[in-house]
């Protein structure tokens, strides 16, 4: 067979048709070196084995009819051209082929043999095409990350070179300043600051278009990271006169999300309340609980500010979407900070929004998964429909051997917790979030269903792997224990969603027990 | 009592220069090196107590570093804390891995800087005494 031959993988289940087609395939002008199967099963099997250059389709067959047969055809050869020979003329489902990725659709019986080696050789063509298209936008898209990435990085050199400089005069290491000096200085700090926090908006605007931005979840106390959003906002606002409160349900239980990301959040919503509030306005921090969405926490900054338009508030989330009638004649920004904290907040499971009217201040509020135990625990201490019959706590404790722990101690534990993911059953047993505390302590939990003499197996095998981490031998110390956990009372005539309540309920006060009471670790119901 | 040296190893002189006035401001020693080749020669010739150390580097990058200090005998007790203008999503983990301290990205804040150096520095060149 001669390699410029179109190699024609035809599935037709029809011996008449298929005889039809082969003939007019010899008839027409280019050599055809035609695969023949019936099924549309063997056809997939063969694009498994081979490429070929086109596909003719015909829909009705034994084993898949219709619009089913071509999108299984697409998806399993999404680089072959697909040209359909149907016994209909059916022009929504020609439409519709074509919507998907079906090259043509040739009606039986209606087409020459010079039609249809034009209309297979146009086909090849145009797939070619579409997929250079394709092929360069996404080079495009990731040239486009590349090059932002570069650019900041680069960036980052002379600016921080100038920061560092400034704030050597500054602080008078490289002799007295005047008070008038002191501070043009410091607007030039200030305006180095902003263009670093650009560069860096850049980047993560980038990635959050392309998705690639990382969260790493863990179980928080909202009322902790909103306290420290404010403390670290507390200068700006007092700088501007514009009060800063906070109003947090302390009752409200743990949070499922990552730290660092929902701090960034926050910080970006604080900000801009300050930035759009007048002197001797505020700016107030609320997360509260809302009945009709028990899973999630309500978090919102309200300011006194100018307040937004309508038609800008379709717009605010926008990428590089600036107000144009800001009062405040503070500098304006990239326009990314919303956008980013939106996608953040996204990321997390959670939705972002924002109320306004024009002149009386502007209200974001964005939401968070709660972290539920139950939830978590339910596949964990049931077995068909019923409840597991021995349940245990085991507590990892970690402790630094010095007081000032060094800054990878927090990476050790880390690693600790990875190594304990795979000390555990995956169905059977659950490594409970890490918990975020202030000290260099890290306590971790395994609810595992099984008996206290078997926990010991487990507890040797937690002890063996731990051990083997690097560091933690030199850094710090493992302390490994096990606490059997009460069932409810099986006489009681309850539920198996009660049982697991209240399952869940003793684990939770068994974990508040041995972390010490840790704010905000309640269970709702 | 003795200052501590530090080790600066960042190929920009600027910055360089910037870093080391900074820490003599606070009464640490220093040391310079501007490619990862220099690095490893002058932490074996001066002891560093500590080195801050840019990842973008000629003649080896701070992750050939990192390695070849780790799995020096003589010199994988030194505390490093890494300050590079990279990004801490893709370098902040690998970083720690490879043994790193501490990371710290270009602009750093000096006072937060400066707190984490006094804490990682180890306990025994702080409390060195002066030979009479």
């Amino acid at each position: 067979m001669s390699d410029q031959a179109t190699r024609v993988l035809l599935i037709e289940d029809n011996p008449g048709d298929a005889d039809l087609v082969r003939l007019r395939l010899v008839e027409g002008k280019s050599p055809v070196d035609v695969n023949c199967v019936n099924r549309l099963s063997d056809g997939l099997e063969s694009l498994k084995e081979s490429s070929p250059s086109v596909i003719l389709l015909d829909l009705n067959l034994p084993d898949s009819q219709g619009a089913e047969t071509f999108r299984k055809v697409l998806q399993k050869a999404p680089n072959v051209p697909v040209v359909i020979l149907s016994g209909q003329d059916d022009e929504a489902l020609a439409i519709k082929a074509l919507h998907q990725g079906v090259q043509d659709y040739l009606v039986k019986g209606a087409f020459s043999s010079s039609s249809l080696d034009r209309a297979m050789r146009y086909a090849v063509e145009r797939q070619a095409l579409l997929r250079s298209l394709e092929m360069s936008r996404k080079q495009q898209l990731e040239f486009k990350n590349q090059f932002l990435s570069h650019v900041s990085h680069e960036l980052r050199t002379p600016l921080t070179c100038i920061h560092q400089f400034v704030s050597i005069l500054y602080d008078g290491l490289a002799g007295e300043v005047s008070p008038e000096q002191r501070d043009h200085l410091k607007t030039i700090l200030k305006s180095v600051n902003q263009l670093g926090a650009m560069v860096r908006d850049l980047l993560e605007a980038s990635r959050a278009e392309s998705g690639k931005i990382r969260i790493e979840p863990r179980c928080l106390a909202i009322s902790d990271l909103v306290r420290q959003a404010v403390a670290m906002m507390q200068p700006a606002a007092r700088e501007k006169e514009v009060g800063l409160e906070v109003g947090v349900d302390t009752r409200i239980p743990l949070v499922h999300g990552d730290p660092g990301r929902i701090l960034e959040v926050l910080i970006n919503l604080i900000e801009n309340g300050i930035k759009f509030t007048p002197s001797g306005g505020a700016v107030t921090v609320q997360a509260s609980l809302v009945p009709t969405d028990p899973d999630f926490v309500y978090i919102s900054v309200t300011d006194t500010g100018c307040g937004i338009t309508p038609e800008a508030r379709a717009l605010v989330f926008e990428r590089l979407y600036q107000d144009p009638n800001a009062i405040d004649n503070n500098r304006k920004g990239l326009g990314l900070g919303l956008f980013i904290a939106k996608e953040l907040v996204t990321l997390h499971g959670g939705r972002m929004w924002v109320a306004s009217e024009l002149g009386n201040g502007s209200n974001f509020s964005f939401t968070l998964p709660l972290y539920s135990l139950a939830k978590l625990l339910f596949p964990v201490i049931t077995s068909q429909s019923r409840l597991r019959d021995d349940i245990v706590l085991v507590k990892v404790g970690l402790s630094p051997l010095s007081k000032s722990a060094r800054a990878g101690w927090k990476d050790t534990c880390q690693r600790c917790l990875e190594v304990l993911q795979r000390c555990v059953y995956l169905d059977k047993d659950l490594v409970l979030p890490a918990m975020t505390t202030g000290g260099a302590e890290e306590t971790f939990l395994v609810v595992a269903s099984t008996d206290l003499k078997r926990a010991n197996i487990m507890m040797t095998r937690i002890r063996e792997q731990l051990g083997k981490v690097s560091d933690l031998g030199d850094t710090g110390t493992l302390e490994v224990t096990a606490l059997v956990v009460p069932l409810p009372d099986r006489a009681a005539d309850l539920s198996l969603d009660q049982q697991v309540q209240e399952v869940a309920g003793a684990v939770t006060n068994m974990v508040r027990s041995v972390l010490g009471e840790k704010q905000g670790f309640t269970e709702q119901n | 009592m003795a200052n501590s040296k530090i080790m600066i190893v960042d190929d920009d002189p600027d910055l360089r220069q910037a870093l080391r006035l900074r820490l003599r401001a606070n009464n640490y020693d220093t040391v310079n090196a501007v490619d990862g080749y220099s690095a490893i020669a002058l932490a074996y010739k001066e002891h560093p107590d500590m080195i801050i150390l840019d990842l973008g580097l000629p003649a080896g990058d701070g992750f050939v570093v990192l390695d070849r200090l780790q799995k020096d005998d003589k010199l994988s007790t030194i505390p490093v804390i890494v300050l590079t203008a990279r990004d801490p999503q893709s370098s902040e983990r690998r970083a720690l891995q490879a043994g790193a301290a501490a990371f710290f990205q270009k602009p750093a804040d000096n006072a937060e800087l400066l707190e984490v150096i006094r804490a990682t520095l180890p306990k025994a060149a702080t409390e060195t005494v002066l030979p009479s």
